[in-house]
C-alpha cells in the first residue's frame, strides 16, 4: 500500500503524537496529551464545525422537503437509516456516493459515519454506562472468548476522569452488572416511567433507571444545563450535550501545544521499517486531492474502530505484509456490532394525562441493566450473556388514529399514553466477523476500501428471543394494553455500536493490542478506539472508549517522560 | 500546485488552518465546507405559497382531486385544515422527488379512488356529493375482517382500505409537519418549556 503513494508535500515539523480522528476517542486523546506538553497534531478527516450551523431550534415546517429530502435519499443511501441523519444535518455524514464499502451475499452490513470535526459525538444517543468485571472477566465466567487484559479496578479512576468532565446525569442504583459513577443530578422520569419501576422491581426483583446520559442537569465545566429542546442530534447551542469539538478538541487547541488539520483524509502510517517505528502518516487533502506527509514519533488512530483498522490493513510493509501490527492476524477480526431488533411496544390506558406540543423534551430515556446471567440470577439454558432494555413512556400524539375528519383531527389531539423497551444485547466475538481490503473497491480519495463480513449467530438470535417475551411481560406488568412484541435481529451495524478489529489482549500472537492500546508488533502506534474492544458487553460503549483512551495517554506521557518513545 | 499556493487561493483553509493559531481554525467560517439548506439557515416554509404555483408532478384532475380527500380527511374545523395547510402542494413537491415506483404508488392509490367512486356512484371522487364522497370514504377507512360467521380464518385481501391509509398517512404527514399542522398541536412556537419534572405521586398512584 506505502508504494502507491509518494508524497509530494510534507509538514516540516515533527510532533509528538500524531492522532487520526477528533471524535469522542480522539477528542480526549488530543486534549490529554497536549496539555501534558505534548505537541500534538489532530487529523480529521471532515470540515470544521461551528455552533452556526446548529439547527435544534429550527421547525421541520422551514425545511423544504420537512425531512424528505431527496438528496438524503440520493447520497447517503446507508447513512439515512441511522435515525440522526436528516434534511437538517445530511452534510455532517459521509457521501455514501465517495464512501463505498462491500458485504459479502446475504451479509449486509450498514456502516453509518459522519465525516466532520467530532465526527459521530455530534450526534450520538449520549447514553452512558460503565462496565463492570463481569465484563472484563465475562470468558473467564462462562467460557467463551477471551477477558479484556485489564480489570474494572484499572479502569475506574479514568472513568471517573471522563465522567466528571463530561458531565454525566443518571442515578445510583449499586447493580451487580452496571457499576455506579460520578453522576450529575439525574433527569426526571414520568409517571409511566415510575409505574414500570415498580412493578417490574415489585414482580422480577429488576431495576428500571433514569438513562445515564451526557446531557448536563446543570451547569457544568462552563456549559450550560439542558433546556429540554429535545432534538440533540442537530447540535446544541447551549453544548449541554457532550460532543468533542467543544470541550475535549477546544481544551486540546486552548494549550496551544495541538494543531488541528481538518479535511485530512489519513490512507496509511508510514513506517521506519529498519527502526520497526511508524514516522507519521500520509494523508489526502479532501479538496484538493494533494498527498500530504505529517510526522510524529507516534501515531494515535481514534478514526473509529473500522476506519483504524482500515488504516492499519492499507499500511502493510514487506515486514508486515497482511496489515500492520497485524502478526498475529487477528487485525480485521472480531468485529462485534450489539444485537437490536427486539422489544415491546403499548399503551397505558389507565394514564389519562394529554400530549402536549409545549411539553420539555426530556431527550433521554430509561435503563434496565442486563439481568440474565448475572452473579446473582440462574444461567440462562438458551443463550450466555445477556441484554439491558432502554425505553421510555409518555402521552404522545395519536397520528395511529382510525378514521378520517374533525374525528381524527380530535383523536390525534387526544393522544395516547405510550410504552415501549428496546433491547441491545451483546455481540460475541467471533474471528469469522472480520472486515478486510477490498482489493477491487477504492473511495473518492483513491484509498482501498473495505469489505466488511459480518452476521450475527444463534446466541444473538436467542437473546433477541427473550427479549422480545420479557419485554412484553414487563409492559405487562405495567397495565399496558395493545401489546406488540418485536423478537428479530436487525442487520449488524443498526446499533452503531462497531466494536473490535484491533483486540487488546495480553497475548502477541493473538491480539494486536497491549493492555495500553500500543501495538504489539509496533511499539509507536496506538489505537484508542472501539477498535480495541475484546467483547462487546451490551452497554453502550462510548464511555468505555473514552476511559480506555484516557487510560492509555497516561501510560504514553508516562513512556514519553521516561524517553520510552 | 504547492501548499503555499493553495493558502492564497483560499481553497485548502482546512488544512491551511494548521499554520494559524488553532482556536482561529477551530472556529473559522471561512472553511470551504457543505452545509445544508437548514444549517445556512434557508427558511422555505413560504415557497408553497408562491403566487403563480402549478404542480411539479400531478396533473390537474389528480391534484384537485388531493385537494379535496385532503380536505375530506383533515378539515378546517376551529382550526384550519389540509387545504388551508397546502397539503397538496407539498405531496406533490415530494412526490416531484420520489422514484417512479413511489409516484406510481401514489397514482395508483389515487387512482383506485377514482376506479372506486366510478363502480359505485358513476363520477370521479372530485365530483361526487360530499354524502356519496363520505359513503365512499367510510367503506375505505377501517380494515375488514374475516366473518366470524362462517369461521373464515382469513381476510380477503383489503386493498381498497391500504390504498385508503397510504393515501391518509400522505396528507397527515403533509399537514403535521406544516405550519398550520404545529399550530394545530398547540405548539406555541417556543423551544425550551423549563425543565422536565417527571411524576412526583407516591407509589402506584400514578396519572
Amino acid at each position: 500500500m506505502s508504494r502507491n503513494y509518494t508524497a509530494q508535500g510534507t509538514l516540516q515539523q515533527i510532533y509528538d503524537v500524531v492522532v487520526v480522528g477528533s471524535g469522542a476517542t480522539g477528542g480526549w486523546a488530543a486534549k490529554q496529551l497536549a496539555e501534558a506538553g505534548l505537541k500534538v497534531a489532530l487529523l480529521e478527516a471532515g470540515r470544521a464545525v461551528t455552533p452556526k450551523e446548529f439547527t435544534e431550534h429550527m421547525p421541520t415546517y422551514k425545511l423544504k422537503y420537512r425531512n424528505h429530502s431527496p438528496e438524503v435519499v440520493r447520497t447517503r443511501p446507508i447513512q439515512k437509516q441511522c435515525y440522526a441523519c436528516m434534511e437538517y444535518n445530511y452534510e455532517w455524514f459521509v457521501n455514501d456516493l465517495e464512501n463505498p464499502y462491500s458485504t459479502p451475499p446475504g451479509k449486509p452490513f450498514t456502516w453509518q459515519r459522519l465525516r466532520v470535526l467530532g465526527g459521530r459525538s455530534l450526534v450520538w444517543g449520549r447514553q452512558s454506562y460503565r462496565l463492570s468485571d463481569n465484563d472484563f472477566k465475562a470468558a473467564s465466567r462462562d467460557g467463551y472468548g477471551d477477558d479484556w487484559p485489564l480489570t474494572y479496578a484499572e479502569l475506574a479512576p479514568y472513568y471517573d476522569i471522563v465522567e466528571q468532565y463530561v458531565g454525566i446525569s443518571g442515578a445510583a442504583e449499586g447493580n451487580e452488572m452496571l457499576p455506579d459513577g460520578r453522576f450529575l443530578p439525574p433527569m426526571k422520569m414520568s409517571c409511566g416511567e415510575v409505574l414500570l419501576r415498580e412493578r417490574v422491581k415489585t414482580k422480577f426483583g429488576h431495576t428500571v433507571t433514569i438513562g445515564r446520559a451526557a446531557i448536563l442537569t446543570q451547569n457544568h465545566n462552563g456549559r450550560l444545563a439542558c433546556h429540554y429542546c429535545g432534538p440533540c442530534e442537530r447540535g446544541c447551542s447551549t453544548f449541554s450535550y457532550f460532543s468533542s469539538p467543544f470541550t475535549t478538541v477546544k481544551d486540546a487547541l486552548s494549550s496551544g501545544n495541538c494543531t488541528l488539520i481538518t479535511n485530512a483524509v489519513v490512507s496509511h502510517v508510514n513506517m521506519d521499517n529498519e527502526a520497526n517505528k511508524a514516522r507519521g502518516v500520509t494523508y489526502v487533502d479532501r479538496l484538493t486531492r494533494q498527498l500530504e506527509e505529517v510526522r510524529g514519533k507516534a501515531v494515535i488512530l481514534c478514526a473509529q474502530a473500522l476506519e483504524s483498522t482500515r488504516i492499519l490493513l492499507n499500511s502493510s510493509t514487506r515486514e508486515y505484509p497482511n496489515g500492520l501490527a497485524n502478526s498475529s492476524g487477528a487485525l480485521g477480526r472480531y468485529l462485534m456490532d450489539h444485537v437490536v431488533g427486539a422489544g415491546a411496544s403499548g399503551h397505558l390506558p389507565d394514564f389519562k394525562t394529554l400530549p402536549d406540543a409545549n411539553q420539555p423534551q426530556r431527550p433521554n430515556g430509561i435503563y434496565i441493566p442486563r439481568f440474565r446471567n448475572t452473579p446473582s440470577s440462574n444461567k440462562h439454558s438458551q443463550f450466555i450473556r445477556g441484554y439491558g432494555f432502554q425505553g421510555g413512556a409518555g402521552a404522545e400524539f395519536n397520528f395511529s388514529a382510525e378514521g378520517y375528519g374533525a374525528s381524527l383531527k380530535k383523536a390525534v389531539k387526544e393522544g395516547v399514553y405510550g410504552i415501549s423497551l428496546g433491547a441491545f444485547g451483546e455481540s460475541l466475538a467471533r474471528w469469522d466477523n472480520y472486515c478486510e481490503i477490498d482489493p477491487d473497491l477504492k473511495d473518492a480519495w483513491g484509498i482501498p476500501a473495505l469489505r466488511i463480513c459480518m452476521i450475527h449467530g444463534d446466541n444473538e438470535a436467542a437473546l433477541m428471543e427473550d427479549a422480545g417475551a420479557t419485554a412484553a411481560e414487563m409492559l405487562e406488568t405495567a397495565g399496558a394494553k395493545d401489546i406488540r412484541a418485536q423478537a428479530g435481529v436487525e442487520v449488524p451495524g443498526m446499533a452503531i455500536h462497531e466494536l473490535g478489529t484491533a483486540r487488546m489482549g495480553s497475548d502477541p500472537k493473538k491480539s494486536v493490542l497491549n493492555a495500553f492500546n500500543q501495538a504489539h508488533d509496533v511499539k509507536n502506534v496506538f489505537v484508542m478506539d472501539g477498535a480495541s474492544f475484546v467483547s462487546s458487553a451490551c452497554q453502550n460503549p462510548t464511555l468505555t472508549m473514552m476511559a480506555v483512551t484516557v487510560r492509555a495517554c497516561a501510560h504514553l506521557i508516562d513512556r514519553f517522560r521516561r524517553s520510552e518513545i | 500546485m504547492k501548499r503555499r499556493e493553495l493558502i492564497r487561493a483560499g481553497v485548502l483553509a482546512g488544512a491551511a488552518a494548521a499554520l494559524r493559531p488553532p482556536l482561529d481554525m477551530a472556529q473559522s467560517a471561512t472553511q470551504s465546507s457543505a452545509l445544508t439548506p437548514a444549517q445556512s439557515g434557508v427558511d422555505a416554509s413560504k415557497d408553497l405559497a408562491a403566487p403563480g404555483w402549478k404542480p411539479l408532478f400531478l396533473d390537474e384532475h389528480q391534484n384537485e382531486t388531493l385537494i379535496v380527500l385532503s380536505y375530506l380527511m383533515i378539515p378546517a374545523t376551529d382550526t384550519p385544515g389540509a387545504k388551508e395547510a397546502l397539503v397538496n402542494r407539498y405531496i406533490d413537491l415530494v412526490l416531484a422527488a420520489e422514484t417512479r415506483e413511489t409516484q406510481r404508488t401514489f397514482l395508483n392509490s389515487l387512482g383506485y379512488l377514482d376506479g372506486e367512486s366510478i363502480r359505485r356512484f358513476k363520477a370521479a371522487f372530485r365530483y361526487l356529493s360530499r354524502e356519496d364522497q363520505d359513503d365512499l370514504l367510510h367503506a375505505l377507512a377501517y380494515p375488514r375482517n374475516a366473518s366470524g360467521w362462517t369461521g373464515e380464518r382469513d381476510a380477503m385481501p383489503d386493498s381498497g382500505h391500504a390504498h385508503f391509509q397510504a393515501l391518509k398517512q400522505r396528507i397527515m404527514t403533509a399537514y403535521y409537519s406544516s405550519q398550520i399542522g404545529e399550530r394545530e398541536l398547540g405548539w406555541d412556537g417556543a423551544f425550551a418549556h423549563g425543565n422536565f419534572e417527571g411524576c412526583d405521586h407516591p407509589e402506584e398512584n400514578h396519572k
